[in-house]
């Protein structure tokens, strides 16, 4: 096939990735959000015509203008009424909004797996067809991807015009900026946020529709790709439409024209991950090489979640923590089973608490280091892990920890610099990274066995095991959380400069959290692959990873105890209902974050620690002879109206005015 | 005087803490008055309940006769009650002349603030946020003069700003006093202020601890007031 030919054939990669880029940005822009639960919408808006098509057989064109112009936008006018306007008149920081999205992507996943399931659909209805065009030889470009470049430009244009020539785009970016001005401005916020809103789901919405026959339609595969295609926009510094347009189809090219070179052996495998995973590899080095993004919407370093304020803690508050985890020994085999991967998910859970809670540093790509962990381990007890012999498993648990570390320091490296919105891209594209060119590959991961270790072989034995590991991290987290070094975290997660001028060394400091925090993590990967006894690269998705962080976001982000729980809630939910029925709670309560500022577990506190509002008692005042008089002449005029405190301050009636 | 904006009884509270209470208070129109008081006092929170960005948990508000305690911060504004926040009044993220558009709007012409604020005529495409600090304060003191508004309230107008700024600001306040407004001005420090003003008001601990003519504040000895 020539060069030309390959090109155009990428081309209709490049227009859907450019749809979703433009959508990203536009979205972002319009809300100040950057809406991590972009994605996820356009995969439930796809499934939403793929039922209303081929299931209830209504008429292609209709139901898809339907999903785009009614059911979209209603979504984000509830997105926007009933998650981020609570957090937008709080004057929640990004990283709030962020963990706010999260929660969206999170919670349509859950509807989406609880309705459709988790099996591919291969038949998502196209909305354009027809035969290619006829360019000139031999050349042909397919109809659709025309099409779909067409509406992209659309759009662009559009939405320039009305930003940038129109009194609600001013206002428009006014609200985004500072929504309280905006207020004080005689803006009408909510209705203009709103309208962002629903413009911004209308195109998450036409994303989905547009992309799915490109794809097998499926709960994570869409919304991943969508995540994926974060790259461009980044490239584009979440700014420029035509950038974002013109990367997006040099990447579909690219991709196209990769398909022409052959090389041979491992070579060509990895040419060949290269080729299906451009857009990871994109997002990876836009972060890691660009200059900074140009962020929107309220800026400054206010920390990842609101702690909010400490409620007492109950006597004897730990008690219930150590009977929940001992509870499953007294099960029978096949619920033990499933109880082993609590103590494993709790560890994986507080190393984001080190990480992020402790230390203020945004981490969603703990499921990479978990996994890897796994994958470790696994080739360390199979004797594939760069000719070393076969370890006994009890060795490779703490080796494949130690040797996850090292990579916990090149992903601290970034953070030294990052913080908020790029931090957390930055290790959701590591983990995608990992995901794709380690998990994905055969050559890593064929041939793998992982059992429970000896001498914990038997099913009891093993959960005691874990929880042994368990105790220990507790113990280590203990100690990073209390002293000097748990003072130096907290001073730099709450102000990295204030942290700096009293002489803590916080880049270095940083690195060290991102480390621990890795090794912890594969540590508890490690358990979680010994439990299933293999090596699942499912279990360590990135996507998952997201939701793990959701989840521990929700229980209170620097909670030991909380993360525990959440692991306890989603093992516990997944076992006893239906597989998925995790993913929707853990949602449910990541987008009523901002009704519970600090978590599940800090609201609970301060709820039982709940007072009446104190009064401060009242100081003596004192008034001037002509406040005197003025107090004198306003009661006379209002004997029945009397000050409802002891008459503080001057008139109370405006009638006679001050004179 | 008449008084265009009274407080009655008024109360609010951040969570369980109350930072007001139960205020009674009266502006008149056509005046500027000085509310005054030191860190904590209660008078940004205060101007902030006026201009309807918190909710008074007891008490009420009254503008011109009417009960506005419940309406919203952009209604207000919409009626013409306008208040320059400390510090951020201006969207930082815009250009200048997007702020005056804000600031006037949808009305195409800002020449008024241009003609107030010169410089602000060089630094139009320039992004708001990068503005030195007095230029920010002016900025943001144009939008009572792009916009008809009744009552203007203004926090902290002179914080950290050059002695010269303070006096362009203060000047454009007391002109815009003139034309039948009624100004409020929030500082913690006197000075300027008391000069200006015809009213004054001193916060303490949340209560009214003084009320009556700038005068008298400067004369007779309410030093302690302020502790």
């Amino acid at each position: 096939m020539l060069t030309v030919d390959l090109a155009l054939a990428g081309l209709g990669v490049g227009a859907i990735a450019a749809l979703a880029a433009v959508g990203l940005i536009t979205s972002y822009r319009a809300t100040g959000v950057f809406n991590l639960g972009f994605g996820a919408l356009a995969m439930v808006i796809a499934y939403l015509l793929w039922q209303q098509v081929r299931v209830w057989d209504w008429p292609v064109v209709p139901a898809a203008l339907f999903d785009v112009l009614v059911v979209a936008p209603v979504f984000g006018l509830l997105l926007e009424r009933f998650v981020f306007r609570g957090l937008g008149r709080r004057g929640a920081g990004p990283a709030e909004m962020l963990a706010a999205s999260l929660g969206v992507l999170v919670m349509l996943l859950g509807v989406a797996i609880l309705t459709w399931g988790t099996e591919s659909r291969l038949d998502p209805p196209a909305l354009f067809g027809g035969p290619p065009i006829d360019l000139w030889g031999d050349a042909t470009v397919s109809r659709a991807a025309v099409i779909e470049l067409g509406v992209v430009v659309g759009v662009a244009l559009l939405v320039a015009a009305v930003t940038r020539f129109t009194r609600f785009g001013a206002d428009l970016r006014a609200v985004v900026d500072q929504r309280e001005l905006a207020e004080l401005t005689g803006v009408p916020a909510d209705r203009v946020a709103a309208v962002g809103w629903a413009f911004g789901s209308m195109l998450a919405g036409l994303t989905g529709i547009l992309l799915a026959p490109h794809l097998r339609l499926d709960p994570f595969g869409l919304t991943l790709l969508v995540l994926e295609i974060i790259g461009v926009a980044v490239v584009a510094r979440l700014t420029s439409l035509p950038v974002a347009i013109l990367v997006a189809v040099a990447i579909g090219v690219g991709q196209s024209e990769l398909t022409r070179v052959q090389l041979t052996g491992r070579a060509q495998n990895l040419l060949q991950a290269l080729q299906s995973n451009l857009f990871v590899v994109v997002l990876l080095l836009a972060l890691l090489l660009l200059p900074r993004m140009v962020e929107v919407g309220a800026r400054g370093t206010s920390p990842w979640t609101d702690p909010g304020a400490r409620g007492r803690l109950p006597a004897l508050w730990w008690l219930p923590y150590p009977l929940l985890l001992a509870a499953p020994l007294a099960l029978g085999t096949e619920h033990l089973q499933s109880a082993q991967q609590v103590p494993a998910l709790a560890i994986v859970f507080v190393s984001l608490v080190i990480v992020t809670g402790y230390a203020g540093q945004v981490s969603l790509g703990q499921a990479g280091f978990a996994g890897l962990g796994a994958l470790i381990a696994a080739s360390l007890v199979s004797g594939q892990f760069f000719g070393l012999p076969e370890t006994p498993g009890l060795l490779a648990l703490p080796l494949a920890a130690l040797l996850v570390i090292p990579l916990g320091l090149l992903t601290g490296w970034p953070a030294i610099r990052r913080r908020g919105l790029a931090l957390a891209l930055t290790t959701f594209a590591v983990a995608a990274v990992v995901s794709r060119f380690v998990f994905a590959q055969p050559i890593f991961t064929t041939g793998l066995r992982l059992d429970h270790p000896w001498p914990f072989d038997d099913e009891r034995a093993f959960y005691v095991l874990e929880l042994l590991c368990l105790g220990l991290v507790l113990l280590l987290v203990r100690r990073l959380h209390q002293g000097r070094l748990g003072r130096m975290l907290v001073a730099t997660r709450d102000s990295e400069g204030g942290a700096a001028a009293s002489g803590v060394d916080v880049p270095n400091l940083k690195v060290f959290v991102f480390a621990v925090s890795a090794g912890v993590a594969a540590l508890g990967g490690a358990l979680l692959g010994m439990a299933g006894r293999a090596f699942d690269a499912q279990v360590f998705d990135p996507i998952q990873g997201l939701i793990w962080f959701a989840a521990v976001v929700v229980f209170g982000v620097d909670s030991a105890a909380g993360a525990v729980l959440a692991a306890a809630l989603i093992v516990g939910l997944d076992s006893g209902t239906r597989p998925g029925m995790s993913v929707i709670v853990v949602g449910a309560g990541a987008v009523l974050l901002s009704r519970m500022p600090g978590g599940a577990l800090a609201t609970a506190r301060r709820l039982w620690d709940s007072r009446p509002p104190e009064s401060a008692p009242r100081a003596p005042v004192r008034l001037t002879a002509r406040g005197e008089a003025v107090r004198a002449r306003v009661r006379s005029r209002r004997p029945a109206e009397a000050p409802t405190g002891d008459g503080a301050g001057l008139p109370d009636a405006p009638a006679g005015g001050v004179s | 005087m008449p008084t265009a904006l009274s407080l009655h009884g008024v109360r609010v509270s951040y969570g369980p803490v109350e930072a007001l209470h139960g205020v009674d208070l009266a502006f008149p129109d056509g005046a500027v008055t000085a509310l005054l008081g030191r860190n904590g006092a209660g008078r940004s929170t205060l101007l902030r309940t006026l201009a309807g960005l918190l909710t008074p948990t007891a008490g009420r508000i009254e503008w011109d006769g009417r009960d506005i305690t419940r309406w919203t911060a952009a209604e207000r504004a919409r009626d013409g009650l306008a208040l320059i926040p400390d510090g951020k009044g201006v969207f930082g993220g815009l250009s200048v002349r997007d702020n005056l558009t804000v600031f006037a709007g949808g009305a195409t012409d800002i020449t008024p603030a241009l003609d107030a604020f010169p410089v602000l005529r060089k630094r139009l495409a320039q992004r708001a946020g990068t503005l030195s600090g007095g230029e920010q304060q002016m900025l943001a003191v144009s939008r009572a003069l792009l916009r008809p508004s009744r009552v203007l309230l203004l926090d902290e107008l002179s914080q950290g700003l050059a002695p010269r700024v303070v006096g362009q600001l203060y000047e454009v306040v007391t002109q815009l006093a003139a034309e039948k407004r009624a100004v409020v001005l929030v500082e913690q420090y006197a000075g300027e202020a008391l000069r200006r003003a015809d009213v004054a008001y001193v916060l303490r601990r949340g209560q009214v601890a003084f009320a009556g003519e700038p005068g008298e504040l400067m004369t007779d000895g309410h030093v302690s007031l302020f502790d």
